[in-house]
């Protein structure tokens, strides 16, 4: 069942088109990556779907509703949530407050009292594990847990559908297999799940179906397999070398 | 009378624009509002009215004196204070500036008193004319001084070596520190010459108006309001702003009265940041 | 964490409440005069507070909502032989209305270009005001005169200023337990995160920049009703807003009551040097702004509650953090 789609978004910038006519799918469940070169427009995808910009053409469908053009907070709480991909959380709160914020103005917030809320965060934390560092002021924290600090915001608004852009940027190896855990995790909660990445071990492990953006538009579509061997995405993004390097 | 009212307008619109350049550079490249820019105005205007008094020293030739003078004030200013709480939050500069403001009114006062002074130069009232339009030669000489003036800013910010590391400072400052810039000094250099920009102002206000130690207060003002018209990042910014704010005032005090002047001003600036924040010349970010 | 810090800030709250509703019984009417200028301002730095120090939007014009406060009472009483006790609330509401009226184009516009465009309108108000035939413009208008005692009349304003102040500070205080306190926060921290978390940015902004207004409405009927007379030049006097932005850092921003231990020091040393040194008291007084902001720009508060050690390495850490 789908649960979010685009129907021919293009976003044009001044001169630049920066994504033309894609469309995507993204069903009940379901973790659907995205990825592409770097300047392909996967976050302005994000942006779009976010309301952050209204796209130049095309719509965005949640859930059966036309959500295009919406500003960010209404799309926060109707149930989609984001990231972004330079992590912004709240410096002067602690970690616990970062995410009460979520729980209090996201999809069910309207639902929460302001201490219900906090409540709920610390729920979240928990979820996250970030417990031990609820107190910790959110400019204390290293890399990997101001990423998992962002995802646990997303989370806390309660939503049906997350964004995630390069949650794993930066991370080890072994931070990047506790974050495909969490994902995993997530979306076995019932949350639908879009992922931009370019760390191919993650992607291939966590998604269901990949897209491909490349200068703006869609190249390839469809299970990992098919995509991570399709010659126009080895052209354009991957490498000859990458068949041989992830064999 | 129309064309007279609008010819006096753009005259003393190039004073404005003078006044305007010093507080767009300091603003553009150091992204700090000045507060005290009115300040450092009557400073330069008091420096011209005692060498005139005392010495008898023409106010166009002590205008180098005032801007030089003003210079180095506003050159050790920024470096032994400014650059001090730079990297802090907006509210911390703009409030070290309220100090320095209140602490030179003040000092002032103090040293001259409230009494209102005036350069009396005897040329003062020459003038001379075109058609119906009478032109005085000391306005037309301050506003052909505030564009020279600018002209010496663009040619310094884009053709100079100086120039180009304040440039550089302004658009990426640690890109500019790993070429080597020496920014604490950049900036030093800027706010000198912006406030010797604010002395140069000064000296041309003593000539055609009365001044006293509190006249800074509203100069700040004005001259906020033509750099938002003018928009920031260009040198031209200003000019385009004080001429249209000389030319506004005039023409609105004609036709409403003088009382009208500064409602007219802030009026215009409150539209400009509304419907045109990047003001007519600015940078589109 | 910073048990130390909680502990002292009861006491000073205590102190504040025990010597707040002391002082006008045991002490001349100069002292309360005194006061209840310095609770004025207290309110007014604390009322700047909510729209500069938790939403983050500097505002610079914030003396507009003192203006038109007092202007909306003295039109009404005066002109319109409106009682205090409807004029009073009034002068609230009618600068929260502005507060909105003028927010919502003007808190679309960030940092400097916010604070430029609030001094403006502030600037531009007091204009208009001058230039009103129903203000009586530059000559300045009339209150009605009180039917107190002298005494009676200080005691009055002392507490009705103390009144508006304790209720700034209790409303900031549970607005800061509830949604909209972190909502505010968040815009501060991070204005674009906080929308798609869900805060409705435009409505909070401008909640924000009403309360602004209101409580400072409220002051401005105050003092319009206390002065008995006001002119343009006093009550939209943008060295009104500096001294209540310089209060607010001084106390500490973004905390409940650093703004008033910020206004009862500046107004305290404000006094102390105008008894030295009578000519050069601003002079001195700009010194001490200067040096305040160099070495402490976290304000009074930071130190206070006790969260780092006061000392020479304090001072000169603040410098090293913020130098180019």
């Amino acid at each position: 069942m789908v649960i979010l789609e685009g129907k021919g978004i293009t976003k044009v910038f001044g001169g630049l088109k920066a994504v033309s006519e894609v469309d995507f799918v993204l069903n009940q469940g379901e973790i659907l990556g995205l990825i592409g070169p770097n300047g392909a427009g996967k976050t302005t995808i994000i942006n779009m779907i976010s309301g952050t910009y209204a796209p130049t053409e095309g719509r965005v469908v949640f859930k059966g509703m036309d959500i295009t053009g919406k500003k960010p907070y209404q799309i926060g709480r109707m149930g989609i949530s984001r990231t972004y991909q330079i992590v912004k959380p709240f410096p002067g709160m602690t970690v616990k407050e970062n995410v009460s914020v979520g729980a209090m103005f996201g999809a069910r917030g309207k639902e929460l009292s302001a201490r219900e809320a906090i409540e709920k965060a610390e729920a979240v934390l928990e979820f996250v594990g970030l417990q031990e560092m609820a107190e910790y002021r959110a400019d204390d924290l290293n890399v990997a847990s101001r990423k998992r600090l962002e995802m646990a915001k997303a989370l806390a608004m309660g939503p049906e559908v997350i964004l995630f852009d390069e949650v794993m940027a930066g991370l080890n190896f072994s931070e990047i297999d506790k974050a495909v855990d969490l994902i995993q995790k997530i979306r076995n909660e019932g949350i639908s799940i879009l992922v931009i990445e370019h760390v191919m071990r993650a992607i291939k492990k966590v998604c269901d179906r990949i897209f491909v953006l490349h200068h703006g538009a869609k190249i390839a579509d469809g299970t990992p397999e098919e995509v991570l061997n399709d010659e126009t995405v080895i052209k354009a993004y991957l490498g000859r070398r990458y068949k041989e390097l992830v064999q | 009378m129309i064309l007279q009212i609008i010819v006096n307008g753009i005259l003393k619109g190039g004073l404005y624009a003078l006044m305007a350049l010093g507080m767009s550079l300091i603003w553009g490249v150091m992204d700090i509002i000045n507060i005290a820019h009115g300040a450092f105005i009557m400073l330069g205007a008091y420096c011209s009215y005692w060498l005139f008094t005392l010495w008898g020293v023409d106010p166009f030739i002590s205008l180098f004196l005032s801007i030089f003078f003003m210079f180095l004030v506003g050159y050790a200013i920024q470096k032994y204070l400014i650059n001090l709480v730079i990297r802090a939050t907006i509210f911390i500069t703009l409030i070290l500036a309220f100090g320095i403001e209140i602490f030179l009114n003040n000092l002032a006062l103090v040293m001259w008193t409230a009494d209102v002074r005036k350069v009396q130069v005897p040329y003062g009232a020459a003038n001379f004319n075109i058609g119906t339009v009478t032109i005085p030669y000391v306005r037309l000489s301050a506003f052909i001084i505030a564009l020279v003036i600018a002209g010496i800013f663009y040619i310094v910010l884009n053709k100079t070596r100086t120039g180009r590391s304040i440039r550089a400072t302004a658009q990426d400052l640690d890109a500019a520190r790993l070429v080597g810039v020496d920014v604490a000094k950049t900036y030093a250099l800027t706010f000198g010459m912006g406030v010797g920009a604010a002395g140069a102002a000064g000296t041309l206000w003593a000539i055609l108006f009365p001044i006293n130690p509190m006249m800074g207060g509203i100069l700040t003002l004005k001259s906020f309001v033509v750099v938002i018209i003018g928009g920031l990042g260009t040198m031209f910014g200003p000019i385009i702003g004080g001429l249209t704010l000389g030319v506004a005032e005039a023409l609105g005090s004609n036709w409403f009265g003088a009382t009208y002047e500064n409602l007219i001003s802030f009026t215009i600036l409150v539209l400009v940041l509304i419907f045109l924040p990047r003001g007519i010349l600015g940078k589109r970010e | 964490m910073a048990q130390r810090g909680d502990t002292s800030k009861k006491v000073i709250l205590g102190i504040l409440i025990i010597a707040g509703i002391a002082i006008p019984f045991f002490t001349g009417n100069f002292i309360i005069r005194f006061f209840t200028n310095a609770l004025m301002f207290a309110i007014l730095a604390s009322a700047w507070n909510i729209i500069g120090g938790y939403t983050g939007y500097a505002s610079f014009g914030n003396v507009v909502f003192l203006g038109i406060g007092a202007y909306v009472s003295a039109v009404l009483m005066e002109k319109g032989g409106v009682p205090f006790w409807i004029a009073f609330p009034a002068s609230g509401l009618g600068s929260a209305v502005f507060a909105v009226l003028i927010g919502l184009p003007v808190l679309r516009l960030k940092g400097h270009y916010f604070a430029i465009a609030t001094l403006g309108v502030a600037e531009a108000m007091k204009a208009l005001v001058d230039n009103l035939d129903i203000t009586e413009g530059n000559s300045g208008i009339y209150l009605p005169v009180m039917n107190l005692s002298v005494k009676a009349q200080y005691i009055f304003f002392y507490f009705m200023m103390l009144g508006v102040l304790a209720l700034t500070l209790i409303v900031t205080y549970v607005m800061l337990k509830k949604k909209l306190g972190y909502g505010l926060i968040a815009i501060r921290e991070d204005e674009e995160a906080a929308g798609s978390l869900g805060v409705n940015t435009t409505l909070f902004k401008v909640t924000s920049f009403a309360l602004s207004g209101f409580f400072s409405g409220l002051a401005g009927s105050l003092y319009a009703y206390q002065q008995g007379f006001i002119k343009p030049e006093s009550v939209f006097d943008v060295g009104v807003t500096v001294k209540m932005i310089v209060m607010a850092v001084f106390g500490g921003i973004g905390s409940l009551l650093g703004p008033l231990l910020g206004a009862l020091s500046i107004e305290i040393i404000s006094e102390v040097l105008t008894n030295y040194f009578l000519v050069a008291h601003t002079l001195f007084f700009g010194a001490i702004v200067i040096l305040a902001i160099v070495f402490t720009p976290k304000g009074i508060m930071d130190i206070v509650s006790g969260r780092k050690k006061f000392g020479l390495n304090y001072l000169l850490q603040n410098i090293r953090d913020h130098r180019v």
